[in-house]
């Protein structure tokens, strides 16, 4: 242990010895007001509803992303060999020319 | 409510998911020492106790669903908390400089003691100690200064410290070596401060 190791480790221990002697009883009116205002929004039942239809409706747009995916995979496969590449021989010329 | 009778906790919860306003005044009652206990070891500088404390109940009661029972309610509650406190912290961008003519004498002497390490018996007066303690973490960044108030001053375990922040275990020690590290660079340019 280095000595200011030693010297921290002195410091804390002295601190420790100090007691918070406030008073640690809630203010008056204070647990009153808290438990309306968190009673009144009902952000317990809210939350969780939304939580449950978000979860729900991202599954579902995920099950049917796959479905349609599946149904049309032959079609697109099709379509990408008959097309023979994303830019045909047209698309390039004129670039080309362009620049 | 009757201060000889135990506090039920599980039927106050179970009261409170179901809207009682009654209830959730009593559980704010019973946790308010445990969470000002947490709130005034922490404080961020600038925000009030019973604002804070505040904003701890309300997350606790919004979050009062997420609750299995894994481990104790006051445990739980103790996190979020903690957690609270630190997020303030983290959005105090600025922290206060610290300045050898801010402290009082008795800290002032403490700090040179600890710096050159003279003094082998340990400093007796425990308040001015403690109010250095938190002066000199206060220049640490949040992390840091709460790692080292739960192992240093609190004496938590790794395990404890890992419950509390969420952090696991290991990340827990290699701030804990980092901390200390940046305690160490702080304490040497102090001692160049006191030389110049």
């Amino acid at each position: 242990m280095n000595p200011n190791e030693n010297g921290w480790q002195k410091l804390t221990a002295a601190a420790r010895r100090w007691r918070d002697e406030r008073d640690a009883e809630a203010p008056y009116g204070f647990a009153v007001r808290v438990a309306a205002l968190a009673m009144s929004e009902d952000p317990v039942f809210a939350r969780s509803l939304f939580e449950r239809f978000s979860w729900r409706a991202l599954g579902l747009a995920a099950l049917l992303a796959l479905v349609s995916l599946a149904a049309d995979y032959s079609a697109l496969a099709q379509s990408a060999s008959d097309d023979g590449g994303f830019f045909d021989e047209t698309t390039v010329t004129s670039v080309f020319e362009i620049s | 409510m009757p201060d000889d009778e135990p506090f039920d906790l599980a039927g106050c919860l179970a009261r409170v998911r179901e809207r009682d306003q009654a209830a959730a005044r009593d559980l704010v009652e019973h946790l308010y020492p445990l969470v000002i206990r947490i709130v005034r070891a922490r404080l961020p500088r600038r925000v009030p106790e019973e604002d804070l404390a505040q904003e701890i109940f309300m997350k606790m009661f919004s979050r009062l669903e997420q609750y299995q029972g894994n481990v104790p309610f006051p445990h739980w509650v103790s996190r979020i908390a903690v957690t609270t406190c630190i997020d303030h912290l983290r959005a105090q961008q600025r922290r206060p400089e610290f300045r050898w003519a801010d402290l009082s004498e008795n800290e002032a002497t403490m700090l040179d003691a600890v710096l050159t390490n003279e003094n082998e018996a340990a400093p007796d007066d425990a308040l001015a100690a403690h109010e250095l303690v938190h002066k000199l973490l206060g220049q640490l960044k949040p992390d840091d200064r709460l790692v080292l108030q739960l192992l240093d001053l609190e004496q938590k375990t790794i395990a404890e410290i890992s419950a509390l922040t969420g952090w696991n275990q290991s990340l827990v020690k290699v701030r804990a070596f980092r901390a200390r590290r940046k305690l160490q660079k702080m304490f040497e340019e102090l001692r160049r401060k006191e030389r110049s």
